[in-house]
């Protein structure tokens, strides 16, 4: 690694280190308190309206439950024998895809479905009001709901013409209707409030719950999460764009051509010259002190420090070029008054151990070079 | 063919009639024949170009740093007016303004446009091109055309040190002595004779012109005049070094004042500058100057220049030099100047100090040229080093404080050594180097050493 690319690293380990802890907390702590969303009665979903309880406790007792969002998820799950559970009918508007769903087989329970739904799924069946949810009990003889007692109903309530159960009944019309039709049993609840994780362990909705959901051996889960049915036209977006701004946009694309013309062509040539070289004549000087700092070459500046002092400072002392060290210390001691051997360590000592010592060997130089002017 | 911005408008103003057409499609195709006609109806309409006649007059020399006009007429041949933009060409450096100027000409007419330079370098700017914009009637498109139309302006180096000419001329003066004086010493030469008068010397009587006149007659001197000083000018790499501060940078354009200034100026310019203020010095004090730029090969030379015009010959001779970065040839170089300069005479040598450069170039053959020659070596140093040398505020300014150091210590090496062979050197800042170079020469004048 070179030293810039470890400086780098050095320099940004510690917030990359934080920003991967923060990272991992943040997945962790999702991971493990918030729950999974979904709307109501979202067989995934673990929000108190949503239904994980209830298929959890399906999975549980060996029933195959298959969750389906669309009619062609629930269509690949759905047969004879098994329990097709309707839900969030308020997404199917579409009435081809109500259609699809009247024709899957096996068994149907049918959580608050809105008129249109009601109507296809289960024809016999009228609305007659609403209530709000509330703890009711069976009074009526059909299994699942005697053995559960009391249960959250209300909501929509349903009438009958002929033949069915009409159970958790209130003001005359029934939240739970069960009745068969062409060899299959429909039922229909006016709630599905008592199926959801908040309500779930609430007097006998629990058992109602499995009661009606459990008892084939298989469920397809239907409850889409966004509306069923739309945008399956064959026009697209860009059809529905007038033919006057398709053809205004394509002349846009002519005026930039035209501008595109206008702004290039330039008023003559371009005109090249020699261009001079531009270089400091200090730049040797600042490249060796480069490559001095580089390799720490604190013995060659401080070197290159003395000599110069020595350069200047000898003719001072009235001595040549050739006198020996002892000579210039001892006069320069004889100049300035100072102690000797400091002098002699100034000028000739060791080379300073860090850019401290160097820095206090410049100043050092500098001072007794004023020292000697000065007298 | 050009189009204008109005062309641009016009098929913008299409998509809003194409927006609320009722037949988008065939209003695309219509909008855009449309602009087409009215391209081809404006450029059939719009005054020739080519036939354009064009005449340049006006500086053709300029000092760095001033403002050279330069006009341009242009005449109209055609049947139709002309009248649109009109862009006279030349190399950036020479800031000609305007960069492009309107233009209408009538038919049969003639029009007088200026273009003013104000070149940002030394050395020869030639036109490049003039181009003509010359739209229709309704502006939409028009034709556009170039012509050659040479002129060359040459940029002459400042000689800012002109400045420092007076001060001395008048040292030149006080040397010679407005009277002629008569003490005989180095650096006189016989002048005249003449009668005594009391208070002179008596040692300056000649007998010999006494005894043929029946009066006493002194001999008077002078300085000696018609020395040869050959001025060589290094236009190696080492000149090419930017020292010091642009002294034009002030009086430039204020949108390049930091950087420029900042950039410093080339040693050679420096060098030319004390070059021009030793040949005016010189001319003045009645020496032949030769001059002599060189690298590896002879890139300039001017001998034989009378007085009078010696300056203007040298500003010319100095204007296209320019640094070359190839090491200087001190053997060819010395050479040279051996197979010029026949009789003894100063050679000035502006150069750098450079330890590395002339150890190995210079001195091996120098005693060639001090042994029949006087040398005057001149440098410039670099006040950014001496700054750098001083630097003690941290290890950084120290560790720099040393190279700088080491620099000038190699510096005064190099002087030393030089001395030793008989050189003089004179190595002064760059402000300084002119009027230090002129002292250097009037003291050996004056010492008589010439």
């Amino acid at each position: 690694m070179s030293p810039q690319v470890r400086d780098t690293w050095r320099q940004w380990r510690l917030p990359l280190a934080m920003l991967g802890v923060f990272i991992l907390l943040a997945i962790a702590t999702a991971a493990l308190s918030s729950p999974t969303p979904g709307g109501y009665l979202d067989p995934d979903a673990t929000t108190p309206e949503g239904a994980h309880a209830l298929t959890q406790l399906l999975r549980d007792q060996g029933v195959e439950v298959n969750v389906a969002t669309t009619l062609d998820e629930a269509r690949r799950t759905a047969r004879a024998g098994a329990l097709l559970v309707v839900a969030r009918t308020e997404f199917l508007i579409d009435d081809t895809i109500l259609a699809g769903i009247a024709e899957l087989p096996g068994d149907r329970l049918i959580v608050e479905p809105y008129r249109e739904a009601l109507d296809t799924l289960a024809p016999h069946v009228r609305e007659q009001g609403t209530r709000r949810t509330q703890i009711v009990f069976p009074q009526c003889d059909l299994r699942e709901a005697t053995r559960a007692g009391g249960a959250r109903m209300g909501g929509t309530l349903f009438n009958v013409t002929a033949g069915a159960y009409r159970c958790y009944r209130l003001d005359g019309a029934a939240s739970l209707l069960r009745y068969a039709d062409s060899g299959r049993t429909i039922t229909v609840v006016g709630s599905g409030e008592f199926m959801t994780n908040q309500r779930l362990a609430e007097q006998g909705n629990a058992a109602l719950a499995l009661n009606l959901a459990g008892v084939r051996p298989s469920v397809t889960w239907l409850a889409p999460r966004v509306p069923q049915g739309l945008a399956t036209g064959d026009t697209s977006l860009f059809d529905m764009i007038p033919a006057g701004v398709k053809w205004a946009a394509f002349q846009l694309g002519l005026v930039v051509l035209v501008v595109a013309l206008w702004r290039g062509r330039r008023l003559g040539p371009l005109v090249t010259e020699r261009l001079p070289v531009v270089v400091r004549a200090s730049e040797t000087a600042q490249g060796r002190g480069r490559l001095y700092r580089a390799r720490r070459a604190r013995d060659r500046a401080a070197g290159a420090l003395r000599a110069a002092w020595l350069d200047r400072v000898v003719p001072l002392l009235g001595l040549t070029g050739i006198s020996t060290g002892e000579e210039i210390v001892a006069a320069t001691a004889a100049r300035t008054g100072q102690d000797a051997l400091q002098i002699r360590t100034t000028l000739y000592g060791d080379a300073p151990g860090d850019d401290a010592a160097l820095v206090a060997l410049a100043r050092d130089l500098d001072t007794l070079e004023r020292q000697v002017g000065d007298t | 063919m050009a189009l204008t911005g109005r062309a641009g408008l016009f098929a913008l103003l299409g998509a809003v009639v194409v927006l609320v057409a009722p037949a988008p499609g065939q209003a695309v195709l219509g909008w855009l024949l449309l602009l087409l006609a009215l391209v081809v109806i404006d450029v059939a309409l719009a005054g020739s170009v080519r036939r354009l006649r064009f005449r340049r007059d006006g500086d053709q020399l300029v000092r760095l740093g001033d403002t050279a006009s330069i006009t341009l007429l242009v005449e109209n041949p055609g049947r139709r007016r002309v009248r649109g933009m009109l862009r006279d060409a030349w190399p950036p450096s020479a800031q000609a303004r305007p960069a492009r100027q309107r233009v209408d000409i009538p038919a049969g007419e003639r029009r007088r446009l200026t273009t003013t330079l104000t070149p940002l370098r030394r050395g020869d700017s030639g036109a490049v091109t003039v181009t003509v914009r010359s739209l229709g009637p309704l502006g939409i498109a028009g034709r556009q055309g170039s012509h050659r139309v040479p002129w060359q302006v040459r940029v002459l180096p400042p000689f800012l040190s002109r400045r420092h000419l007076p001060s001395r001329l008048a040292r030149l003066r006080e040397l010679e002595g407005l009277h002629p004086v008569l003490v005989r010493g180095q650096g006189t030469e016989f002048d005249s004779l003449r009668e005594y008068v009391v208070g002179d010397d008596v040692r300056s009587i000649d007998w010999r012109a006494t005894a043929r006149r029946n009066d006493v007659v002194v001999r008077t001197w002078r300085p000696e005049r018609d020395r040869r000083v050959l001025i060589v000018l290094d236009t190696s790499r080492t000149s090419a070094g930017r020292v010091g501060v642009d002294p034009l940078a002030t009086t430039t354009e204020a949108g390049a004042t930091g950087e420029r200034g900042a950039g410093g100026w080339p040693r050679l310019d420096w060098e030319m500058d004390a070059a021009l203020l030793l040949a005016a010095l010189a001319a003045r004090a009645g020496d032949r100057v030769d001059f002599l730029a060189h690298d590896r090969v002879v890139r300039a030379w001017v001998s034989g220049a009378s007085r009078t015009e010696l300056l203007s010959v040298l500003v010319n001779a100095m204007a296209p030099l320019e640094a070359e970065l190839v090491e200087a040839d001190a053997r060819a170089m010395v050479s040279a100047v051996l197979a010029r300069a026949k009789h003894r005479c100063l050679v000035v040598l502006l150069t750098d100090l450079n330890s590395a450069a002339l150890e190995e170039g210079l001195l091996p053959v120098l005693t060639q040229l001090s042994s029949r020659h006087l040398v005057l070596l001149a440098a410039v140093s670099d006040p950014a080093v001496a700054a750098m040398a001083a630097g003690r505020e941290s290890a950084e300014a120290v560790y720099d404080a040393a190279a700088a150091e080491h620099q000038r210590v190699e510096r005064r090496r190099i002087t030393a050594r030089l001395r030793r062979h008989g050189v003089e050197v004179v190595d002064a800042l760059p402000e300084d180097v002119a009027p230090a170079l002129a002292d250097a020469y009037l003291a050996l004048k004056a010492a008589g050493r010439l």
